[in-house]
């Protein structure tokens, strides 16, 4: 049996969390603390350590899926569990400020989880109508960090099967970039 | 909106009261810090260099996953975490009724029974002083 952990990243309120619930064939593990920045993101609790849930994809593809604390000033969890992640799932909520530029600050901050695996941008909350929407985002991908190969999705976390789209998306991309790998080795300089 | 806890000026102050009489009691602390379950640092008081954000947020964590663990084991919330080490030991432990963590190190020469029995009455004392926190506010751990 084929295993992946792949990470569930992005700011809070974007809906790790959910997603992780939306996917997981377990119970959840997760680690909600009440929210004392409620006048930032207005929800009660807030996740302050992991998520986590696994589901099988396939016959054989077990995939154990981690949430991590959207904040910065948890980002020893992130460093402590993209250390065993093959790729990420970064969300990022339309309705937030700034949110374009959010996207591009985690893609830096997890951009060794990137070389080493894949990663995908999922985009919630745009059904909302308030933030600048999918193309937005892809253009500044291509704008600011245009040696990354990232698809971008819109996605309701709520939706297990938009989730288990993306995650296939995933894992799928990320194979063919481990299989692509040899071959552009080769013919390097 | 209510304020945050960790901007609370009542809380703060009783909190470091609190944390004062503990150093009192037990001269062997080195560094006892009051965090909002969300791992923000409300007051601490310290005689070493430690940053009390990155503390506070990886005592939360810890807290966390400690109430994660009893509850995968069916025991129930955690009442308190020791870590131990060489150089000191750690003892962390929720203010009743609050969404608030006590985290304290102690030298090693320190016995854990004192430390915690010290870092407990601290937890009441404290608890006794506050106004009951609101429902909102307790809202975790939520499994």
């Amino acid at each position: 049996m084929a295993e992946h952990v792949i990470l569930f990243a992005g700011p809070m309120g974007a809906g790790k969390t959910t997603a992780i619930r939306s996917l997981s064939e377990i119970e959840v593990v997760s680690t909600e603390a009440a929210n004392s920045e409620r006048h930032v993101v207005d929800k009660a609790t807030t996740t302050v350590a992991l998520d986590y849930g696994e589901i099988t994809l396939g016959d054989d593809d077990k995939v154990r899926l981690y949430g991590v604390p959207g904040q910065k000033r948890f980002d020893f969890m992130w460093a402590i569990l993209k250390k065993r992640a093959r790729g990420m799932i970064m969300l990022v909520n339309d309705d937030a400020p700034d949110a374009v530029q959010t996207m591009i600050e985690y893609l830096d901050d997890f951009r060794d989880l990137y070389e080493r695996g894949g990663v995908i941008v999922g985009v919630s909350r745009t059904d909302l109508g308030v933030g600048p929407g999918l193309a937005a985002y892809s253009a500044a991908l291509q704008a600011q960090r245009p040696d990354l190969i990232v698809p971008v999705f819109t996605v309701d976390p709520r939706d297990a099967g938009q989730m288990r789209t993306v995650l296939m998306t995933l894992i799928a991309n990320i194979e063919m970039r481990a299989m692509l790998a040899p071959a552009a080795e080769a013919v390097a300089p | 909106m209510n304020q945050p806890i960790h901007q609370d000026q009542f809380v703060i102050g009783e909190g470091h009261a609190a944390l004062s009489g503990m150093c009192e009691l037990a001269p062997s602390t080195i560094y006892a810090a009051l965090l909002t379950d969300d791992g923000f640092d409300i007051v601490h008081v310290s005689r070493t260099q430690t940053e009390a954000s990155r503390f506070a947020s990886m005592s939360s964590s810890i807290q966390a996953l400690s109430d994660a663990v009893g509850h995968e084991l069916r025991i129930g919330d955690s009442e308190y975490v020791i870590m131990g080490s060489a150089q000191g030991h750690v003892i962390q432990l929720r203010i009743p009724g609050q969404p608030i963590v006590l985290a304290a190190l102690f030298q090693p020469h320190e016995t854990l029974g004192k430390a915690l029995s010290t870092a407990r009455l601290t937890a009441e004392r404290l608890a006794q002083r506050l106004p009951a926190a609101a429902s909102a506010a307790m809202a975790a751990p939520n499994f």
